[in-house]
């Protein structure tokens, strides 16, 4: 039996959570929410980490009813992600590790989306598409490592979303990609945008721009912001889902499993489940609980490797803002 | 070779015991300064007191570091009220 704790706060959502041999005995979150039209920045977001982390950590011990004493082993991000607010989490998992004397294991935050998402749906061997607000990769498993088949060029595409909600000045709570969401699903017209698939790569920051430049222009002539919400889905989701079939297709895998921020968008998983029938594939995915950026998925994540005998030198234990998803030599894999 | 930085912050903690600055000492130490502030960080504990020396060349890069150090030390005092005191006399897993 291990017990696994893990510490998650790479981006705007602070998260902590535990498991127990793939049983989630807890999974707390609070998400820092900036105004409409503002953007969450490394300092407040940092700030926000700092002021709440003791109390999330306690609603996270009190529900799993785990006594300090029983953990196996402490797990925490260490990237990639904004710096200040990775740090300030990693600064509270050192001195729980010191404190209670336990190994402490950092975790890539994409390789906790891939291990939460393959526990959650059970999904074997999965080609793996990972849509967050700071990433945006197409994934196989292939030899000990998770490798990155095809990515953005610049812009994640839920920073592409945020960053157009801003424009609209829609909430961002719960998160600007779910009110984008509600929106679209009222658009009737769709406007043809850019559409930028470069090979196995995507690029959205081209489509933002369009959209920054003309969105004034679409509204006074007649088009709504739901249609604009459309519209923009419909392009960004249509370059996901063509990247991702063509690796299904290399891959020859029967599997499309959907993590991270954007992969909770009901709209994105209807596309990529559209594709999957077609080519006799199945779709995984999850909901918000494990979809959006949460502590359990870094204690998963660890404890896979943790089980399998990694452990971390103390000196090892910072964090770091990049860190690639093909970096982590994937231990707990026989295939 | 001198320390072409001639701003300098020396700040001295001290702890309740020797075992809570040699955590605080293993806690704080691990994250280097990042590259392009311009600062060096020394840290290094006696007994109960935790030492930090900060140099740099202006004192923006050094008020940021220092800044910084507090927010951490300060996060790091709330999670020892919280997680109470330590199991051991020393650290079994580095």
């Amino acid at each position: 039996m291990v017990i696994a704790l893990g510490l998650e706060g790479s981006a705007n959502k602070l998260g902590i959570g535990v498991i127990k041999d793939g049983e989630v005995l807890s999974n707390c979150r609070r998400t820092y929410i900036t105004p409409p039209g503002e953007g969450f920045l490394p300092k407040e977001t940092a700030e926000h980490h700092r002021k709440n982390v003791i109390s999330v950590l306690r609603d996270a011990l009190n529900q799993s009813g785990v006594k300090p004493a029983e953990i196996d082993v402490i797990c925490y991000t260490k990237g990639p992600g904004m710096g200040a607010p990775l740090a300030s989490v990693a600064v509270v998992a050192r001195t729980l590790a010191q404190l209670w004397d336990k190994p402490l294991l950092g975790v890539n935050h994409c390789i906790g989306h891939i291990e939460m998402g393959r526990l959650i749906t059970k999904a074997t061997n999965p080609t793996v598409l990972y849509v967050s607000g700071g990433n945006t990769q197409v994934i196989a498993y292939s030899r000990h490592k998770y490798r990155i088949f095809g990515e953005t060029i610049d812009i994640a595409v839920g920073n592409c979303l945020d960053r157009f909600a801003r424009v609209l000045k829609l909430p961002n709570d719960p998160s600007p990609g779910y009110n984008i969401e509600q929106m679209a699903k009222k658009g009737k017209k769709f406007i043809e945008l850019p559409y930028c698939v470069k090979g196995m790569d995507v690029s959205f920051s081209g489509i933002l721009t369009f959209m920054e430049e003309r969105a004034d222009k679409f509204l006074k002539q007649g088009y709504s912001p739901e249609d604009l919400c459309f519209s923009l889905q419909e392009t960004l989701f249509a370059m996901l889902v063509e990247t991702t079939e063509r690796a299904l297709a290399h891959c020859d895998s029967r599997e499309v499993l959907i993590v991270g921020g954007v992969g909770c968008n009901e709209r994105l998983q209807e596309m990529m489940k559209q594709m999957c029938e077609e080519r006799g594939a199945k779709l995984f995915a999850t909901d918000e609980r494990f979809c959006i950026d949460n502590g359990v998925m870094i204690a998963q994540a660890g404890y896979e490797m943790f089980k399998s005998g990694t452990r971390m030198k103390w000196e090892e234990c910072f964090i770091t803002q990049r860190y690639r998803t093909d970096e982590v030599e994937v231990t707990w894999r026989e295939d | 070779m001198a320390d072409a930085n001639n701003l300098k912050i020396d700040i001295e903690v001290p702890f309740p015991s020797e075992r809570f600055a040699e955590i605080a000492y293993h806690v704080l130490r691990v994250e280097k300064e990042p590259k392009r502030s311009g600062v060096t960080k020394e840290i290094t504990y006696h007994k109960n007191i935790l030492h930090v020396k900060f140099s740099a060349q202006l004192a923006r890069q050094l008020r940021v570091a220092v800044s910084s150090f507090f927010d951490n030390l300060n996060l790091m005092s709330e999670t020892i009220e919280f997680a109470g005191d330590p199991v051991s006399s020393t650290y079994s897993h580095f």
